[in-house]
């Protein structure tokens, strides 16, 4: 545990040391919302935007904590430095455990600031519980956002091996997690396949949430599986992580 | 105990053989060097030495412990220093220092973190980030990582390689201020001048060991060569290393007018070295 934190410290120190970092990791979701209103400025008035709006906010945070996440570690191994961890002492999972904690800061700073913005430049009118459960979620997504990029660096030898797993993982999420279009709508196999995408989840928690008269009873399932999700990603990287070649 | 235990090792990527039953004994306080041509295995082993790649056959025993099974116990006292930098740039020499030596549980780790960074003359620009620091300035931090924790055996790959010789003889001064005080040093490297300073040295090639000795005994096996200037032109002959044989090869020319300059050549290590490497390729 206590080299856990020692992991998650460094991981902070570097990320507040890291200006570029940190201007991509925070600034780029605001960007990117505002691109959003502009785009959603030029529609009729008679387009619901609340529909969109904080889905798209929640996967613009999905898509960077992933990436972000992802990239780090493998520069952990292409610098030499994972594996000098493990010689030093450290075991993977509190490698693992390490970057969860360093990030979830960054995770819950995006969650916030993301969120924060759309409401705000979409004008929505949300009631107090409703914003707090509206923060759960895109936090909770960030969290499994993180550990899918833990778990997909696994796989990858240097940071371009990252990039093949978007067009596999993220993209096709826009489309199957009834982001842009409600699942319903989907073809069978395709809407059993938007399941597999934790934005799946994510965006049927949001649509519950901001359709009026909400109660917990209709999300918590959903939530449950978010949750869900790290916890497993979590297991399968601690066994795809190898400590010895 | 020796403090390096080394028998039957070998390590095999699909039909490649990196290492072919490498057999090899280090004792404690020991400088021992690794040499060989780039390719010859000489990270594989230090790998497989430091527990980061499991063997394919054979054992390997540090500080009487096996370092897969061991692993624990074995990394509070080893030190290990990569072919590369290996440290976080965004970091300073004192943060990547004392985030390796916190690993370890180090007791008085602010305390020791100065000390190594004293040790490798790097106080001056202790708190700078890492980045800014020159190619020999990150080899001090990485050394002074390998460090922190006082280790028992360091394991140091190609430690010096691309380092200015001044920088390399302040490395070996350090190299031999820690076998004083007990440590044991196993350095690969692939440079000559750099092997000569080992007390023994293991030659390997294409993953296997083809001589083990002290660089002098090494060199022994080297040839003593006769050069004799004569109307310009260079004659070269191979003579045996004793005086007489020398008296013998100099009889022929009484030394004429014409004989304008006499020499004996050793062979170098370097000459040692390569000709055993050619000799096995040949064989």
């Amino acid at each position: 545990m206590r080299r856990t934190f020692i992991i998650a410290g460094r991981v902070v120190r570097q990320l507040v040391r890291n200006p570029r970092l940190l201007v991509l990791s925070v600034a780029a979701p605001l960007v990117i919302v505002y691109f959003l209103k502009v785009f959603f400025d030029t529609l009729p008035p008679t387009f619901d935007v609340a529909r969109y709006a904080v889905p798209v906010a929640a996967f613009v945070v999905h898509f960077l904590a992933f990436l972000l996440c992802a990239i780090a570690l493998v520069q952990e191994r292409t610098m030499g430095t994972m594996e000098r961890m493990f010689i030093n002492g450290f075991r993977r999972t509190e490698v693992i455990a390490g970057y969860v904690l360093g990030f979830l800061g960054l995770a819950t700073f995006q969650a916030v600031a993301g969120l924060a913005e759309a409401i705000w430049l979409f004008e929505l009118d949300y009631d107090g519980e409703t914003l707090v459960m509206l923060f759960v979620v895109v936090w909770l997504l960030a969290i499994a956002s993180v550990m899918l990029g833990i778990f997909i660096s696994t796989f990858a030898r240097h940071e371009g091996q990252v990039f093949p797993f978007v067009p596999l993982i993220i993209l096709p999420s826009v489309f199957l997690s009834g982001l842009l279009v409600d699942v319903d709508e989907l073809p069978t196999w395709a809407d059993w396949l938007g399941h597999v995408f934790p934005l799946f989840w994510a965006n049927d928690v949001i649509q519950d949430l901001i359709a009026s008269g909400w109660t917990f009873d209709d999300v918590q399932r959903s939530l449950a599986v978010l949750a869900g999700y790290s916890v497993v990603l979590l297991l399968l990287a601690s066994r795809t992580l190898r400590e010895v070649e | 105990m020796n403090a390096i235990e080394v028998s039957g090792l070998a390590k095999k990527y699909g039909r490649f053989e990196a290492l072919r039953g490498v057999d090899l004994s280090v004792g404690r306080g020991e400088v021992f060097g690794l040499v060989g041509p780039n390719g010859a295995g000489k990270t594989t082993l230090i790998k497989a030495l430091v527990g980061a790649l499991r063997p394919s056959g054979g054992g390997v025993r540090v500080m009487g412990l096996n370092p897969l099974q061991d692993r624990a116990e074995l990394r509070r006292r080893i030190g290990y220093m990569p072919q590369g930098p290996a440290l976080y740039d965004d970091l300073s020499a004192r943060g990547n220092i004392a985030f390796f030596g916190a690993a370890h549980r180090t007791e008085n780790l602010r305390k020791r973190v100065d000390e190594v960074l004293q040790f490798t003359d790097l106080s001056e620009r202790a708190d700078d980030p890492v980045h800014t620091f020159s190619g020999g300035m990150k080899r001090r931090v990485s050394l002074a990582c390998a460090l922190v924790h006082g280790p028992e055996v360091i394991f140091l790959d190609e430690p010096t390689a691309a380092v200015d010789p001044q920088l390399r003889s302040r490395f070996w001064k350090t190299f031999r201020e820690l076998a004083g005080s007990g440590t044991t040093l196993f350095i690969s490297t692939h440079l000559m001048d750099e092997a000569v300073l080992c007390d023994r040295i293991a030659i390997l090639r294409q993953g296997g060991l083809i001589a083990t000795d002290t660089p002098g005994s090494i060199i022994e096996r080297g040839e003593t060569h006769l050069v004799v200037e004569r109307d310009g032109s260079e004659e070269k002959e191979t003579i045996g290393g004793r005086p007489e044989d020398l008296a013998a090869a100099l009889r022929p020319y009484g030394l004429q007018r014409d004989v304008t300059a006499v020499d004996v050549e050793t062979d170098t290590l370097e000459a040692v070295v390569l000709s055993l490497i050619e000799r096995e390729e040949v064989g």
